[in-house]
This record gives C-alpha cells, sequence and structure tokens, in this order.
C-alpha cells in the first residue's frame, strides 16, 4: 500500500468537504439574518430579561438602541440550528479526513509529518480544523465556521498547488526529536492565532455595527455581543501566546543542540521573537487601565501578520537566508 | 508597568502646576519609564526595531554577505552601516530599547512585589452594604440561622481555595487568585533572568572553530584554532586541552531525481577523542543534532567539504607541499575555492587558486560547474600564480590568494594555464616551474567548540517565566462577598417564621468567564439546604 499516496487522496476528499462545510455554514449565516418583523417584543422583552438577572428580578434598565442590538443570540430559528449542525458534521469528517491524511504522510516517512512548508501547512491546517471542531460544539461557534473553513482550505490549496514535496527523508539539521516537540507546538500555536484573528476581526466589525447601527441587520447582528467577541478572542490567543512562549524556548534549546548557540538573531529566531513581543504587548495593552479594547485588538491583528509573514516570506524570500532553510523549496 | 498613576478627574479651576525641582523631574521621568503605556510602547518599538535585523545581513551571522551587500549598494549601504543596519542587535538604538524596556520593567516589579507581599499577608477586604451591585450577584433565601448559613457559604469557598474573613457577624469576605500576581512577578523578574544569562554567557563563554580534515587531529589551545573568539572576561590558559582526531567523516545526499536531489541526508564525523594529552582515546561519533562534550565545551559539527590532497614539486622533483587542503562550498552542489600557498617554491613563490568540484560538469561549457554535491567525478581545476605571496608581509587569511604582487603563470602561447586534474593525475607547469598533482580527495569536518556558563541561567529563566506566565493569565483575582440577613418571613411566602436572606456578590479584576460559576455554586448549595430542619 502506497501511504503517501493515500495521503494525498485523503487530502483532497478533505478539501471537497471542506468546501461543503463552507457552503453549509454559509447558508447557516444566511438562516441567522435577523428579521425585525419576524421578532415579536414580546419575544425581545423576555430575551432582555433571562440574559440580565438571575433571580426573576428586572434587569437593569437599558434599551438596545435598535431592535436587534442586543441578545438576539438565544433567538437560533430551528433552519439555522438544522444548517449549522450539517456544516458542523461536514467539518467533523473534513478534519477527520484531513488528520488521517497528516497522518498517513508520518507513517509513509516514518517521522514527525512536518518536514517541510508543504507537510507544515497542511499539519497546521489540521490543527486549526481540530482546534475548531473541539471548541465549536461547546460553544455554539456555527458563527464562525466560515471565517475557519475557507482559511484551511486556501491554505491547503495553496499548499497543494505551491508548496507540494514528495514524501522524503529529512535534512540532517531537522533529525531530532525536537521537531516533534518545537514544531508542533509552533502550529498549534498558529492554529489558536487563527482562531483568535477570525473572532477578533468579526469583534471589530461587530462593534463598529453597534456603535453606528447600519439599516438594515445582517448575520453580524446575530453574534455574541461585541464585548463577548473581544474576551474570546482574548482568551483563544492568550492560549496561543503560551504556547509560542512554549515554542520560542523549545527553539532555542533546540538551536543550541544544534547550532551551538541558542539564540543568534537567524531571521526566523527574529521573527519568533517579534511575534513574541507584538502578543505579548497586545496582552500587556489588554491588562493596562484606559486602553480601549478595540486598539488591543488591532495588536492583536499585527501579531496575526507577523504570524503570515514568518510563515511565508520569512521562509521563501531570500532576503531572509538564515539557517531555518527546511522549506523544501 | 506600576498602576498607572494619574491626575485625579476632578482638576482644579485653576490649573496651577506644581513646580518640579530637579528630584521633581526625576521623579516625574521615573514615572513615566516605569508606567505601563511607556512598557507597552516600547514592547511594540521592540518588536518593529527586530526587523531591519531579519532584511539586511548581520555581521554576527554572515560577514561575507554584508560585504556582498555594501558592494552592491554603495550609496546607502555607508548610511545603513553608520546606523547600525548591520550589527541591529547590538546597535545603540535596539541597546536603547531593551534596556529601557528592563529598567521600566525592574520599576514595575520592586514595587508591585512590596504591594503584593502585603497584599499576601493582609485579610479580604470588609463586604460591600449592596452586594446586588456587583457585577455578578444571587440571592437565596433559606430557613437556616445566619450562622449557619454563612458556613455553609464559607465550605464551598473554602473549597475553591478562597481566602476567608469575617469583618462583622453578618458577612464573610473571600478573595482567592493570589498566584496570578505571582506569575506576574516572576514572568518578569524571569526576563531579565535570561538577560542575566546572557550577558554572562557573552563575558565568560567562548566560541572556536576548527576545520579539521579526515587523518588530522588537533590539540585544543588558544592557538590552535582557525579562529576563536573569547568572551572579554575568558582567561585563554583556561580552554580545555582536549585532543581531537577526525577519522572518517560519513555524508549522504538525496540521489532522487525531483525536488529534493542532491539535499543533505547525513552527516556524521567518527572522532578520536583524548581529554587531555595522554589520556585514554576514546572513539565518538558528532553529528548535527548530537554535539559532544568534553571539559566543558560542546563540540559541533556546523559544516563540511572536501580537502583535496594537493602535492606541488620543483623541477628536480624535490617535494615543496604536500597537504590536504580544505576547499570551501560555494553552493549546494559543493562547487568550492581553496587556495595553495608555495612560499619556498624558487624562483618566486607560487599561489595557486581554484576550483573543486566533486561532480564535474566534464565539458565546462559553463565553467566549472559541479552537478552532484557528493564525490561522483571529482576534479580540481586551478590556475597559477607567481610573485609574492604576502605583500608588505601582512598576515593574511587561507583561504584568499592576494594576487596584488603576483602574475598569472602563462603556457607558451601566452594563454593562462588552466589546471584540469582528476584524483592520481599530474600537471606539469610550463617553464619547468615543477609539476602539480592531485593525489585523492578526503573530506574536512567544520567544528565548533562552544562554552556557554550562562546558557543554564537563561535556561531555567525561561522555564520560570513560562511558568510565570501561564498562572498570570490563566488564574484570576476574585473576590466573592457573602452577606446575610433576617427577615420575618420569607418574602413570596405570606406568614410564616422567620429566614436568612443570603446576597452574595463577586468581583474580579480581569475579564473572567468563571465567577458567574463560582457565584452560582454558593447560591445553590444554599439553595438545596434550605428546607433542612
Amino acid at each position: 500500500m502506497n501511504l503517501a499516496a493515500n495521503a494525498n487522496i485523503a487530502l483532497y476528499s478533505s478539501m471537497i468537504v471542506y468546501t461543503l462545510a463552507m457552503l453549509a455554514f454559509t447558508w447557516h449565516l444566511a438562516a441567522r439574518v435577523p428579521t425585525i418583523e419576524g421578532v415579536r417584543v414580546e419575544d425581545r422583552e423576555a430575551v432582555l430579561v433571562g440574559s440580565g438577572s438571575r433571580d426573576g428580578e428586572p434587569a437593569a434598565p437599558e434599551t438596545p438602541s435598535t431592535p436587534y442590538a442586543a441578545g438576539l443570540v438565544g433567538e437560533q430559528t430551528l433552519k439555522s440550528r438544522q444548517r449549522g449542525n450539517i456544516a458542523l458534521m461536514l467539518t467533523y469528517l473534513a478534519t477527520a479526513l484531513l488528520v488521517s491524511s497528516v497522518l498517513m504522510r508520518g507513517l509513509a516517512v516514518s517521522r514527525p509529518p512536518w518536514g517541510n512548508m508543504f507537510e507544515f501547512a497542511t499539519a497546521a491546517a489540521a490543527a486549526v480544523g481540530v482546534a475548531y471542531s473541539v471548541l465549536a460544539k461547546r460553544n455554539h461557534w456555527e458563527w464562525l465556521g466560515v471565517f475557519i473553513v475557507a482559511p484551511i482550505l486556501l491554505v491547503l490549496g495553496l499548499s497543494l498547488t505551491e508548496l507540494y514535496t514528495e514524501a522524503g527523508e529529512l535534512m540532517p539539521a531537522l533529525k531530532s526529536y525536537w521537531l516533534g516537540i518545537h514544531v508542533s507546538v509552533a502550529f498549534i500555536a498558529v492554529a489558536m492565532f487563527t482562531i483568535g484573528f477570525a473572532i477578533g476581526a468579526l469583534y471589530l466589525v461587530r462593534r463598529h455595527r453597534e456603535e453606528k447601527p447600519p439599516a438594515k441587520p445582517n448575520f453580524i447582528e446575530s453574534l455574541p455581543t461585541s464585548a463577548a467577541l473581544e474576551r474570546t478572542s482574548y482568551t483563544v490567543n492568550m492560549v496561543g501566546f503560551i504556547l509560542w512562549t512554549f515554542t520560542l524556548i523549545a527553539g532555542a534549546i533546540w538551536a543550541k543542540e544544534a547550532w551551538g548557540a541558542y539564540w543568534q538573531w537567524d531571521p526566523k529566531e527574529v521573527w519568533t521573537f517579534v511575534i513574541w513581543t507584538v502578543y505579548a504587548a497586545y496582552m500587556h495593552s489588554r491588562a493596562t487601565a484606559g486602553v480601549d479594547a478595540r486598539k488591543s485588538m488591532y495588536i492583536a491583528l499585527a501579531g496575526f501578520v507577523a504570524v503570515i509573514i514568518n510563515f511565508t516570506l520569512v521562509n521563501l524570500v531570500s532576503t531572509f537566508v538564515g539557517m531555518h532553510n527546511y522549506s523544501g523549496m | 508597568m506600576s498602576t498607572d498613576l494619574r491626575a485625579p478627574r476632578t482638576a482644579p479651576p485653576e490649573p496651577a502646576l506644581p513646580r518640579l525641582g530637579p528630584v521633581g523631574l526625576l521623579r516625574w521621568a521615573w514615572r513615566q519609564l516605569t508606567s505601563m503605556r511607556t512598557a507597552l510602547f516600547l514592547l511594540l518599538l521592540l518588536s518593529v526595531a527586530a526587523v531591519p535585523g531579519s532584511i539586511f545581513p548581520q555581521r554576527n551571522i554572515d560577514a561575507g554577505r554584508v560585504a556582498d551587500y555594501m558592494a552592491q549598494n554603495p550609496t546607502t549601504s555607508p548610511w545603513l552601516d553608520r546606523f547600525g543596519f548591520f550589527d541591529v542587535y547590538s546597535s545603540p538604538w535596539f541597546s536603547a530599547i531593551y534596556l529601557l524596556l528592563f529598567i521600566s520593567l525592574i520599576g514595575c516589579i520592586v514595587p508591585r512585589t512590596k504591594v503584593h507581599v502585603a497584599a499576601l499577608r493582609s485579610t479580604p477586604p470588609r463586604a460591600p452594604a449592596r452586594l446586588h451591585r456587583l457585577p455578578e450577584h444571587a440571592e437565596v433565601t433559606t430557613t437556616l440561622s445566619p450562622e449557619e448559613a454563612l458556613a455553609e457559604a464559607r465550605t464551598v469557598l473554602k473549597a475553591k481555595r478562597f481566602r476567608l474573613h469575617a469583618h462583622d457577624a453578618t458577612s464573610v469576605s473571600g478573595e482567592s487568585g493570589y498566584l496570578r500576581e505571582t506569575g506576574n512577578l516572576v514572568f518578569h523578574l524571569a526576563l531579565t533572568g535570561i538577560i542575566v544569562g546572557m550577558a554572562v554567557g557573552h563575558l565568560l563563554g567562548w566560541r572556536g572553530d576548527v576545520i579539521l580534515a579526515e587523518g588530522d587531529r588537533f590539540a585544543s589551545s588558544a592557538g590552535t584554532y582557525n579562529t576563536i573568539s573569547p568572551g572579554p572576561w575568558v582567561d585563554d590558559e583556561s580552554l580545555p586541552p582536549f585532543v581531537l582526531g577526525l577519522e572518517r567523516l560519513d555524508v549522504q545526499f538525496n540521489e532522487t531525481p525531483g525536488r529534493g536531489f542532491g539535499m543533505p541526508r547525513e552527516f556524521t564525523a567518527y572522532t578520536s577523542l583524548q581529554e587531555s594529552p595522554g589520556a585514554p582515546v576514546t572513539r565518538q561519533a558528532v553529528s548535527v543534532n548530537h554535539p559532544l562534550t568534553v571539559g566543558g565545551a560542546d563540540i559541533f559539527l556546523l559544516g563540511n567539504g572536501y580537502a583535496p590532497v594537493i602535492t606541488v614539486r620543483d623541477a628536480k622533483g624535490t617535494v615543496l607541499y604536500r597537504e590536504s587542503t580544505p576547499f570551501l562550498a560555494q553552493d549546494g552542489n559543493y562547487r568550492s575555492v581553496g587556495v595553495i600557498k608555495v612560499p619556498s617554491a624558487q624562483p618566486k613563490q607560487l599561489g595557486i587558486t581554484g576550483f573543486f568540484l566533486p561532480t564535474a560538469e566534464p565539458t565546462f561549457a559553463n565553467g566549472p560547474v559541479s552537478l552532484f554535491p557528493d564525490a561522483k567525478n571529482p576534479e580540481v581545476a586551478l590556475s597559477i600564480w607567481e610573485g609574492n605571496l604576502f605583500p608588505g608581509g601582512a598576515p593574511q587569511s587561507v583561504y584568499t590568494l592576494n594576487t596584488e604582487e603576483m602574475k598569472q603563470v602563462t603556457k607558451a602561447d601566452g594563454s593562462p594555464a588552466l589546471v584540469r586534474l582528476k584524483p592520481g593525475q599530474t600537471y606539469e607547469m610550463p617553464g619547468g616551474r615543477g609539476s602539480i598533482t592531485l593525489e585523492r580527495v578526503k573530506r574536512f569536518a567544520g567544528l565548533s567548540v562552544r562554552t556557554d556558563p550562562g546558557a543554564p541561567i537563561s535556561l531555567v529563566s525561561a522555564i520560570l517565566a513560562t511558568l510565570g506566565l501561564i498562572l498570570g493569565l490563566v488564574i484570576k483575582r476574585r473576590r466573592v462577598f457573602v452577606r446575610v440577613r433576617r427577615e420575618p418571613t420569607a418574602p413570596d411566602a405570606g406568614a410564616g417564621p422567620p429566614v436568612t436572606v443570603v446576597s452574595i456578590g463577586g468581583l474580579s479584576k480581569d475579564s473572567d468567564a468563571g465567577l458567574a460559576a463560582i457565584v452560582q455554586a454558593v447560591h445553590d448549595h444554599l439553595a438545596e439546604r434550605k428546607d433542612r430542619p
């Protein structure tokens, strides 16, 4: 049995299923669009009371500025719930296919399957899929699906067309058990940053529309409140930041073993450090009294841009030549 | 990073600016520097300042690429150099940012540690009068007595590791999550530990590089390395006196056609090692990711290449030069350049320079090119120079030939003599200058010997920093208050026995999804007990 070929078949299959999942998530979002006429006044009041108090006391006397500005999250119609479930099921299936593809590739080469850019991109996409699948059901993240599945598809497509490398043996510098530790934690961190970025971007849109209510509601108005989105994005980014700290330290330990010095300001090290400081600044700004959460979020988004640069430009552009030349390109 | 000290909101109508003496000015500057906003700004500045070092070549990584860059950009590069863009990480501006950041950090840790120590010793504050004003709150009516109700609430909070204190008989205050601030402080303190480790490594560490051909041995001392860079506080005499010989270097490259063709697969150096001259010899393998440790130093295999054994004889056949001469690889297929200097040649000194090609492209249609990194079809292509090898007697690198005072040797027809030799072949130089023989091809290993006494300090600090970071981010500082009051009857029932109304309020400084659950847990626990006789 040719495992590497089967790994590719599983990869293509997962892309097909992810495409279906993306369509289903879009379909789900369409069903979420709040229709003002459809929401009866009594319902809205019930929602407000339910969210604001614990003991049946009247809720805080704050009236929403528009009919749909507050608390429509609980009002999922049967239709949108069904579509959301279909989309989630498809995502689970696609993620399972993708994970099996990564595993088969690993078995085919008898090593951790993230030794070049193609493998890293695939494994990172799988990590995003797994992280989203695990968190989506519990947190009712159906609204996030399309913003997660679309980037996964983009990454898989680009890695197949631009980065594809035949399954093969590693170069000597990568033959170390640290490959399993340092790189896997790195892409799990990247997966968290990706989810944190998607939620963070939605937060900015949601908040903008809360402050300047648009004439017509769309699915954004069915999302959790901007404050809730901001908190969620922070929590996910925080997990990513802790993992990234570990990546940085594990990388330094490995560098000491492979190159004799734990820190040499090699371009990859520089960008790992830049990402770390930007996300550290984000954590810091969020703990600073008087800094607008929106400004903090801009820092986090900048951090994700650095993550992208670190994986693309730093690996592929010759300006950044350093010791981390493992793209396999 | 200390708490933001800002002017009180109620400013006097006539803002009377206080006179700042020199001390006041210093104090103001110190407060600015140690404020969280400044630290945030410095952090962002540090991340931006680090970027140029990944775009421009850096001297500490590859001085050769800096020289190339300067040659290609003669107008901009002197300015870039003046502002330290080729030494970003030791430039004044980069150093200024991180030093300010660390001063700011220390200026924040010290007062915060004092505050935290005081907080650790203090008791949770008195419960506010109106608990329903707190962000999380609940109320429950129970038939328990106020004392019993408080005791039940205490059990729940105790199990959730709250520190409890009763300021009066009708309330209890609880606080938890002191480890958050402890974690924060450990994290910031450990960051300074990493810097200390780096400084110790810089001052007390050293690095020596040596190129060893197969069959060669070398005894470690300050003079025997090809290059040595000791830290400012390193005593040259203290280097470990080991003796290292290279017996064989095993090299494998990918021979499968395709994208990975010619990529390295395996480098292993088999060495003989003596801890000191006269000590027993042990056989040790060094490979990438598997350094060798001897006498507190680590030996790394960082490079490799070919060292063809070349013999130069004079016209009478006397051997003037016979050495394995390392040629340094220039590309992935190990097209390598090297120099042979024969100062004893007569009447003029000879310098021979050129290429070693492990798998030579036979036609030389595009000049000397190697097709594969392994020695499948080795060949040297050399040109010969004569004259003064060392103009002015200045020291020079063994890998470059200074042709300032030399002339290229030509054949009878006036064309430059080009020497192409495969192993075992000999070339007779024109004009009775003697001969050049390529005896055989050996490999060399580029070994780097390093010590870094600061590394363990940095490592321990980094681990502590991570643990501190996790505590500081994951743990939430929470306060929960419980207040009881006696009411004659249950509010919802008509007449009846007196009841106890328990209010629970929770407060957290941070975004804290878990606080509601704790308030709820106290509420539920009391709600379950309320019908107990």
